[in-house]
């Protein structure tokens, strides 16, 4: 089974808390842009033809045409303005919803066109044409206000209880969306710490993995993986190995040649002046590592090395020809990369292993010419 | 007998015409005024219904049935007498009522002057008045979705 990367496991919960927010942020736009325009059409519309009710302002009309028409003398000026206003009236009235749902709209209309065409006429209007062609529309048109005002009452409750219901809905939903935003970002941030501890350890175990817990130097590991980092860059490799050290353990103990190695390392350290990096290879023998691009620098290197540890004087009871400590020391230039560096390794060995022959306590350069980081090479040595 | 019934006939044709030409008869609604620029038009209404060359029929809400409409694409009326279509109108209606509305640059709005065959009068919310020739599918039932379908419009001015 293919297995998930770690990031990409503690990406997905970023990306579904980033989601839950721009959800979030997409509600709230929905609300404020497209609901709350809609509850003020739906409650501002006074001053539109709808705003106030068709059967009020057909009311309006009648109820002034009976005033025209009870103030006598009614003349023809009177009638005209009468007349205008019935006209207005019964425009307002004629409407569909009117006629379908109240059973006394068509006998008003069909009064107001009486009394229109009466007052076309030119016939007198009495109290009883007005109670019949004024009054019965005015109270039909009354009723139709009253019942259309208890409907837009209970429509505008039931609106009122949508609308509450609705905002009801998207204030929880806001809040479960924002929690679960909440708890998206909060496992994303525990991913992204466990990762982060993660890495952590592993570079902690990678560096102990590459040093030597008796002189904290690194180890041929890391000799190896410092050497495949800089491929291509002319290097130089000092083998130290101390001279009958087995003598030395076997005399003063391990402890003693325990503290002899650290000791070592630092004097190796200060008699190359922090230029190389150290490596235990194992045993007695420690390796530097340094950029050399010439046999004369390596050769001066070894020289100062030898001289200092010389200089240092460490104590040896049991060494066979001297009184103190002494050192074989081999170094050869390669350039870095596997194949060189094997051979390097080798034909500084090799230099070591002359020096170990020929009465230790000495250096020795291999001189190394090489087909840049081939298996090719011919060691030479001085 | 037969002169005074020639005079009953002449006093009965008289009383007619008298009664046609009445001031009640002649409340006239003949002119459409339109202002822009504070100049007046004055259009012959009898003239826009002669030129009214639009017909469809269409279910009008306000009536709650399908009625047959006749009239002018209100955009092309305002192109030829102002020259464009103005941002805003000001409407003015007979029964004093006024509005100012905006979009007009749009052919879907019709100014109605026939209606079922017949000139539009007061009586059918003449002499003239502002439909949409496609409402799409908005709520029939409800007539808050047309209100700014102008009835009885008297006088029409941009608002500059």
């Amino acid at each position: 089974m293919k297995r998930v990367p770690h990031w990409r496991r503690h990406l997905g919960w970023l990306w579904l808390s980033l989601m839950s927010f721009t959800l979030l942020v997409l509600l709230i736009a929905y609300q404020t842009r497209w609901v709350y325009p809609e509850i003020h059409a739906y409650f501002s519309q006074a001053g539109n033809l709808t705003g106030q009710q068709l059967a009020t302002r057909s009311r309006d009309y009648l109820q002034k045409s009976l005033d025209l028409l009870l103030v006598e003398p009614v003349d023809e000026e009177s009638r005209h303005q009468a007349h205008f206003q019935l006209e207005l009236a019964y425009s307002l009235f004629d409407i569909g919803l009117y006629r379908n749902e109240y059973s006394c709209t068509r006998p008003s209309l069909e009064a107001l066109d009486a009394m229109k065409l009466q007052l076309r006429s030119g016939a007198r209007v009495l109290p009883e044409d007005l109670r019949h062609g004024l009054l019965d529309p005015i109270r039909c048109l009354t009723e139709i206000e009253m019942h259309q005002l208890d409907r837009r009452s209970s429509v505008t409750a039931a609106f009122v209880e949508d609308t509450r219901r609705h905002q009801g809905q998207v204030l929880m939903g806001s809040v479960v969306i924002f929690f679960l935003g909440l708890v998206f970002w909060w496992m994303h941030e525990r991913h992204r710490r466990r990762a982060e501890h993660a890495t952590r350890e592993s570079l902690e175990w990678m560096a102990r993995a590459l040093s030597d817990p008796l002189t904290g130097v690194g180890n041929r590991s890391a000799l190896h993986q410092d050497v495949l980092s800089c491929v291509g860059q002319p290097k130089g490799l000092i083998l130290v190995d101390i001279d009958y050290f087995k003598q030395y353990n076997d005399r003063l103990g391990h402890p003693d040649g325990d503290k002899l190695l650290r000791h070592l390392a630092l004097l190796i350290d200060e008699a190359l002046d922090g230029q190389a990096r150290l490596y235990r290879m194992g045993g007695d023998e420690f390796a530097a590592l340094l950029d050399c691009a010439d046999d004369d620098v390596l050769a001066g290197h070894c020289e100062r090395l030898v001289g200092g540890l010389r200089e240092a004087a460490l104590p040896h009871p049991d060494h066979p020809g001297a009184a103190i400590v002494t050192f074989s020391v081999g170094a050869a230039r390669f350039t870095a990369g596997q194949t060189a560096f094997d051979a390097g390794y080798a034909a500084a060995d090799q230099a070591l292993y002359r020096v170990k022959a020929g009465g230790r306590d000495g250096w020795q350069v291999a001189q190394v010419q090489e087909v840049a980081d081939s298996s090719n090479l011919n060691l030479e040595s001085s | 007998m037969s002169s005074s019934r020639s005079y009953i006939h002449l006093a009965a044709w008289l009383a007619a015409g008298l009664m046609l030409s009445s001031p009640v008869a002649a409340v006239s609604h003949d002119r459409l005024v339109l202002q822009h620029k504070g100049e007046e038009i004055l259009l012959n209404l009898d003239e826009l219904r002669e030129q009214a060359d639009v017909e469809f029929s269409f279910y009008d809400p306000y009536l709650t049935e399908e009625v047959e409409i006749r009239g002018l694409v209100f955009r092309d009326l305002l192109m030829a007498h102002l020259g464009g279509v103005p941002e805003t109108l000001h409407f003015y209606a007979w029964d004093d009522y006024d509005v100012a509305l905006g979009g007009w640059d749009d052919d879907n709005w019709i100014l109605v002057t026939h209606h079922d065959g017949e000139p539009l009068s007061l009586r059918e919310r003449g002499p003239v008045r502002l439909v949409e020739r496609d409402y799409g599918n908005r709520d029939t039932s409800s007539l808050r979705n047309f209100n700014d379908w102008v009835w009885m419009i008297k006088r029409i001015e941009s608002v500059p």
